[in-house]
């Protein structure tokens, strides 16, 4: 009896043991993963929802336009007189989006200096003096809210516009500037600057480190056009077959 | 006796039965990150991803279908006067500045994920590449102070008043949400363009020494880069047409 008490008992044993090897064992594997990897694919696939939805509006456009042009083929000259005007209507468009011409609209006009009041022992010079980064984030945030064009120190920022800190001057476009920092963007006022000046605005921050950060709404921003020559070396034009191409790798 | 001896390995075994699962639960309580989810349920939403890209893919294809054949009815119309056609090769030069044709081209793709969490580095369950958004911000102006002619993040083509914003929990770009792992890609001179992030105390290093982030730069002699999707309007900005622009 006792001998089947004690074969019972190593029994149990036996399972208890591999039980906790068994939970170990399954640790190492990643079981788990952390709640944030989750919400980063929520986020991703939220975002190609968008896109998704984006697409389907331009095919339902296109779709549009090609059923508009084969009535007008079939109804006889027209076409081209259509096509023509929507021609120069996106040439318009596009050299206004290319940043190819002077603008003018209400904004904002933004004064950002260098401090001038007087340093703590503790203190490092750059403290109050007005970085790349700064302007970065400034350009950056009066794009978040809305701004069509932007300037700074009369440098239309376009999509390959670089702002960077050589020394005691800034370069941007391929051109030096110095302080006092003037940007001026085109877009709705209120909303601009109520992003920089309001509380936690970058603005902010910079006075409160003792910088000089004006904000003025103006009515009659101008914004002047891109000057700078763009030719391109190394992009060409995706063509179809390149993107038959690219899905098969 | 027997009953007793009975009960007395049944009490032992209730006791070591508590202790195996009082062992379990704190096991898995000391390596509780953040609170863990299982990994079952992060492979569902990496297949529904996957199935909605291959869905995103199939629109596509048909949008490109259907421009190509749109297209092909404007040429036919417009190709026989040359002056249409001169405007139309401006017409590409204006898309092409403005970012909104897709291109191809040398370059580089860098790929900026969150550290793995560790054991001795747990991390807060933020991620920190979002809430250093201005690291990409910065990473972006320095391709382009190295030439990059195009560049995207995340699908996402840096056009002149693209943003990256936090709002929320998000990251905005083109006022489309994204999240890591960051995979930007830029057009240009390859070797220009990496060099001028891994230079020494530059971006990149910052990024991993400081901020603990995984970067990795790959050169490619040919990259893709996709158009810029949104709707391109100006609501409060008017063209100056001055009179040689106006002819």
């Amino acid at each position: 009896m006792t001998i089947r008490n004690i074969s019972f008992f190593l029994f149990a044993l036996l399972i208890g043991f591999s039980l906790i090897v068994l939970a170990q064992m399954s640790n190492g594997q990643r079981l788990y993963v952390s709640p944030r990897i989750l919400d980063d694919y929520r986020v991703t696939i939220e975002g190609e929802r968008k896109e998704m939805e984006s697409i389907g509006l331009q095919i339902k456009e296109t779709e549009a336009k090609i059923e508009e042009y084969l009535e007008l083929q079939l109804s006889g000259q027209d076409l081209k007189n259509t096509l023509t005007e929507q021609l120069y209507a996106d040439i318009a468009l596009f050299r206004l989006a290319s940043g190819s011409v002077d603008m003018v609209g209400a904004g904002v006009e933004i004064v950002i200096d260098d401090g001038t009041r007087v340093l703590e022992y503790w203190e490092n010079p750059n403290d109050i003096l007005v970085h790349d980064t700064d302007l970065l984030l400034i350009i950056n945030e009066l794009k978040a809210s809305g701004a069509e064009a932007i300037s700074v120190n009369g440098q239309r920022i376009v999509d390959g516009s670089s702002i960077s800190c050589s020394g005691y001057t800034v370069r941007i476009n391929g051109q030096f500037y110095a302080r006092p920092f003037v940007v001026r963007a085109i877009g709705d006022g209120s909303r601009m600057s109520a992003a920089l000046i309001g509380p936690g605005g970058y603005g902010t921050l910079l006075k409160d480190w003792g910088l000089v950060f004006r904000v003025t709404l103006k009515d009659d921003i101008r914004i002047p056009r891109y000057e700078e020559p763009r030719n391109y070396r190394y992009m060409t034009v995706a063509t179809a077959t390149d993107k038959r191409e690219g899905e098969n790798n | 006796m027997n009953r007793k001896s009975g009960i007395i390995v049944i009490t032992i075994l209730a006791l070591l039965i508590g202790l195996i699962i009082s062992i379990q639960i704190g096991t898995t309580a000391s390596s509780d990150i953040g609170g863990l989810i299982p990994v079952a349920k992060a492979r569902g939403l990496e297949q529904e991803l996957r199935d909605l890209r291959v869905e995103k893919e199939a629109i596509m294809q048909e949008y490109l279908e259907l421009e190509s054949r749109m297209k092909e009815i404007e040429e036919k119309t417009l190709s026989e006067d040359a002056l249409l056609q001169a405007a139309t090769k401006e017409l590409e030069r204006y898309r092409l500045s403005a970012g909104v044709v897709d291109v191809i081209g040398p370059g580089v793709i860098v790929t900026v994920d969150d550290p793995v969490p560790t054991e001795e580095n747990p991390g807060d369950g933020y991620s920190t590449i979002m809430l250093r958004y201005d690291l990409l911000l910065s990473l972006v102006n320095k391709l382009k102070d190295a030439g990059a002619e195009a560049i995207s993040i995340n699908g996402q083509r840096i056009i002149a008043t693209t943003e990256i914003s936090l709002a929320g929990d998000n990251v905005n770009i083109n006022t489309v949400p994204t999240a890591p792992p960051y995979i930007i890609k830029a057009i240009g001179n390859a070797e220009t363009l990496d060099a001028t992030l891994t230079i020494r105390y530059g971006i990149v290093e910052t990024m991993r020494n400081t901020y603990g982030l995984s970067v990795t730069i790959v050169k490619q002699e040919e990259l893709e880069i996709p158009r810029y999707s949104g709707v391109i309007r100006f609501r409060y900005a008017t063209p100056v047409e001055s009179p040689e622009t106006q002819q």
